[in-house]
């Protein structure tokens, strides 16, 4: 067997005879040609605005301005990591739930699931803004906002683990059975430890969905990046910057979560299972 | 207010809020799968700029939290002298963050057939188009049915965020807004939302397996 | 076994590297019209590689490939109209997985050579029935067995009357009780006089149907005979321990 190149899109060309690579030489220099071009546009378009102006950008050279965001980051990463937790709890339970033999209980778990998985987490956080305080229950907007985001997520986590429960071969619950555990056990003590291993990659992906969840923080004026990024604005007039830099937060945040679920998976060999059924708001 | 009195009130305001959700998520849908497939194009092309940069768009665009991507549309680009209106910067965002999982689909697609297809294609005397066009693309189409049906919800989903700018008439999610500021309507509101949501959710759901079902490749 | 014009596949001094790695040196072999060709040797010692640089699915560093005479075209039009001349067998099958059996049987004759749809449909159908998949042909891949699977590769190179045929471990992929029904048709194809490069571990299928058997270890060809010599006589050592090795178990 030959040390082939391993990607497909590599796969997809030959070894490249002369005229492909005068052919691919062209192209190189008019897309890197092309790209300078817009290149200069984009930053030329924020000259002539007068964006590139330092007094919208000097602000971002004071200590107190990062300590501001960093505590909006803070909330941000609490109210994330809360609504991990939950919704991991939930979902773990809405599986549990849907696999087992109480039929009725099995309903009304896939029914939960998929409910939340196809409920746009800003409605339910409406819900909780709106509609549960009108019925005179006050809540602290830290809850407004981890709950139905925790919910949010739930469904599509009850699904992760239902893949990882799926992948665990079938063998190894015969071999359980065969040594006569019962199904309670053989679920705890060997299908779930194996599953829960499988999924960890997904899990963690899963966590980008949660923090692009929490941008809507300002609807219920809870102090997370996003919102302080928008006091901000209000005492710098600096519109443009701070939000591309925001932006920038949350796109270098995600990339490492995602970097660190594809790591996560290629130390276990597990692959991440429905990393495409993310919702990407 | 009951479910019934909303619908009795609401009702109109529904109806064209359930039927330009739909519309925006299918123009959202379709326009993001045409720029997912521009951009899988130049991701898979033999020329490193063009591949740099699908990359680095596909990162930038599945990481970026929509509602992020829409203020800096709605708020920031006027600044730089692009003002769109409302509904323009809604679609625009979306297709755009639509467009890099569209990607992400094809190309899990392209890497599902491997290698050997494609150099027993080569054997058999077929040009590099020809593989393309009778290898390739049949088969990354008909194994991203799946993901493409959950993309589709989600984007359904994601139309949520148009709540966040003033739109006639406003989406589902908006319309829980809408009726709350105009009569005590509590839970009746967000329980017509939620149906129609996940009324929705299921039909493309449903049709998504039955699709899958018919044209799913056997490994 | 001098190089002469009548020579079908000809390769003169080919070498390449992977990287540090030097996986053929100095390469000179001559395939003749009709020729039965066997590639042996430990893995890793090149065969797969050089079976894989005779259609040029690896590209080589220097020397040359010459078919019919003329160098092997180095891309585009030219190189997929050599390769349709050419028939390949993998080890790993690579059916389309998309297309049933008899499409892919037709593919190749319909697209490349522009045969009508129920002519390529009529001679596939033939094929089939001949390496005894004929009843399976509205299937996908999935369905068949490996030993199944490979035969209908066979067919689909065969569709395209391919002027020789290289085989590339066909065998080493398949379970024990598969291997004989396709040796049985790769020894159909070599009494009907098909010019075959087989790179394989069968020693029954090179001591019966072969012309000549390479032994090749560490990129090059260390000795090269007729089965005979080469399975009862070895001269070099590398071989001697190599048939230990294989007759050892």
């Amino acid at each position: 067997m030959s040390a082939h190149a391993t990607s497909m899109r590599d796969a997809l060309y030959e070894a490249p005879g002369p005229k492909t690579r005068r052919r691919t030489a062209i192209g190189t220099v008019v897309s890197l040609v092309l790209l300078a071009v817009g290149i200069f546009f984009a930053i030329r378009q924020f000259y002539i605005t007068d964006q590139l102006n330092e007094r919208y950008w000097s602000f971002l050279l004071e200590w107190t301005t990062w300590r501001f965001l960093l505590e909006g980051l803070w909330g941000t990463i609490q109210v994330a990591i809360v609504s991990g937790i939950i919704s991991m709890l939930l979902g773990l339970l809405l599986m549990l739930g849907r696999i087992g033999h109480n039929k009725v209980l099995s309903v009304i778990c896939r029914v939960l699931t998929d409910l939340f998985r196809s409920l746009p987490s800003l409605l339910l956080i409406y819900f909780f803004f709106l509609v549960i305080p009108k019925y005179g229950i006050r809540m602290p907007s830290f809850w407004m906002l981890t709950i139905p985001i925790s919910l949010a997520a739930s469904g599509v986590l009850a699904e992760v683990f239902r893949a990882g429960v799926n992948a665990v071969p079938k063998g190894q619950t015969e071999a359980a059975m065969s040594i006569g555990l019962t199904h309670g056990k053989i679920v705890r003590k060997i299908i779930l430890p194996q599953a829960l291993r499988i999924v960890i990659p997904s899990l963690v992906s899963q966590l980008v969905v949660v923090v692009k969840d929490t941008t809507v923080a300002y609807v219920v004026s809870f102090p997370d990046l996003m919102q302080n990024a928008r006091v901000l604005i209000s005492n710098y007039d600096a519109l443009v910057s701070m939000y591309f830099v925001v932006a920038i937060i949350y796109i270098l945040i995600n990339y490492a979560i995602n970097q660190l679920s594809i790591y996560l998976a290629h130390r276990s060999g597990n692959k991440i299972v429905t990393r495409a059924s993310e919702n990407p708001l | 207010m009951g479910v019934g009195d909303v619908i009795a009130e609401f009702g109109g305001v529904y109806v064209s809020s359930l039927l330009s959700t739909w519309l925006m998520t299918i123009i959202c849908f379709l326009g993001g799968l045409a720029l997912g497939v521009l951009v899988t194009v130049m991701r898979v092309s033999p020329i490193k700029p063009l591949r740099v940069v699908g990359d680095f768009y596909v990162q930038l665009f599945r990481n970026i939290p929509t509602i992020s991507l829409l203020v800096i549309f709605v708020y920031a680009l006027p600044y730089l002298g692009l003002l769109l209106d409302y509904r323009t910067c809604l679609i625009a965002c979306i297709i755009l963050v639509v467009s890099s999982f569209a990607s992400e689909n094809f190309m899990s697609g392209i890497n599902a057939i491997g290698v050997g297809q494609i150099e027993a294609a080569r054997s058999v005397g077929l040009s590099f188009v020809q593989i393309v066009r009778l290898i390739v693309i049949p088969q990354a189409l008909r194994t991203t049915v799946l993901p493409m049906t959950n993309l589709l919800i989600a984007t359904l989903l994601t139309t949520a965020i148009g709540s966040q700018v003033p739109l006639t008439p406003p989406e589902l999610t908006g319309m829980v807004n809408y009726v709350n500021s105009r009569s005590v309507a509590g839970i009746s509101a967000f329980v017509v939302s939620a149906i129609c949501y996940a009324g929705t959710a299921l039909v493309i759901g449903y049709l998504g397996n039955k699709l899958d079902k018919r044209v799913r490749i056997v490994r | 076994m001098a190089a002469d014009n009548t020579a079908i596949i000809q390769m003169h001094h080919v070498d390449k590297h992977y990287g540090e790695l030097h996986v053929l040196q100095d390469i000179n072999l001559d395939v003749q019209k009709g020729e039965v060709v066997v590639l042996i040797g430990p893995s890793g010692s090149g065969k797969s590689t050089l079976c894989r640089t005779i259609n040029r699915l690896e590209t080589i560093d220097s020397g040359e490939i010459l078919f019919e005479g003329k160098p092997l075209p180095e891309e585009g039009k030219e190189l997929a109209a050599y390769r349709a001349e050419i028939g390949m067998v993998f080890q790993s099958f690579n059916l389309f997985a998309h297309k049933s059996i008899l499409d892919n049987v037709t593919l190749g004759p319909r697209e490349v050579l522009g045969t009508p749809k129920a002519e390529a449909e009529m001679e596939a159908m033939e094929l089939l029935a001949r390496v005894g998949v004929a009843e399976q042909a509205h299937k996908v891949p999935a369905q068949l067995s490996g030993g199944q699977q490979q035969r209908v590769a066979i067919a689909r190179s065969l569709a395209m009357h391919p002027k020789a045929m290289l085989f590339d471990e066909p065998t080493s992929a398949l379970d024990p009780e598969m291997i004989n029904e396709v040796l049985e048709v790769m020894v159909e194809l070599a009494q009907e006089g098909m010019t075959m490069v087989v790179v394989t571990h069968e020693m029954s299928f090179a001591r019966r149907v072969s012309n000549r058997v390479v032994f090749m270890a560490d990129g090059q060809i260390m000795e090269e005979g007729t089965p005979d010599e080469f399975f009862d006589h070895p001269k070099t050592e590398r071989a001697k321990d190599f048939l230990d090795s294989i007759r050892g178990h």
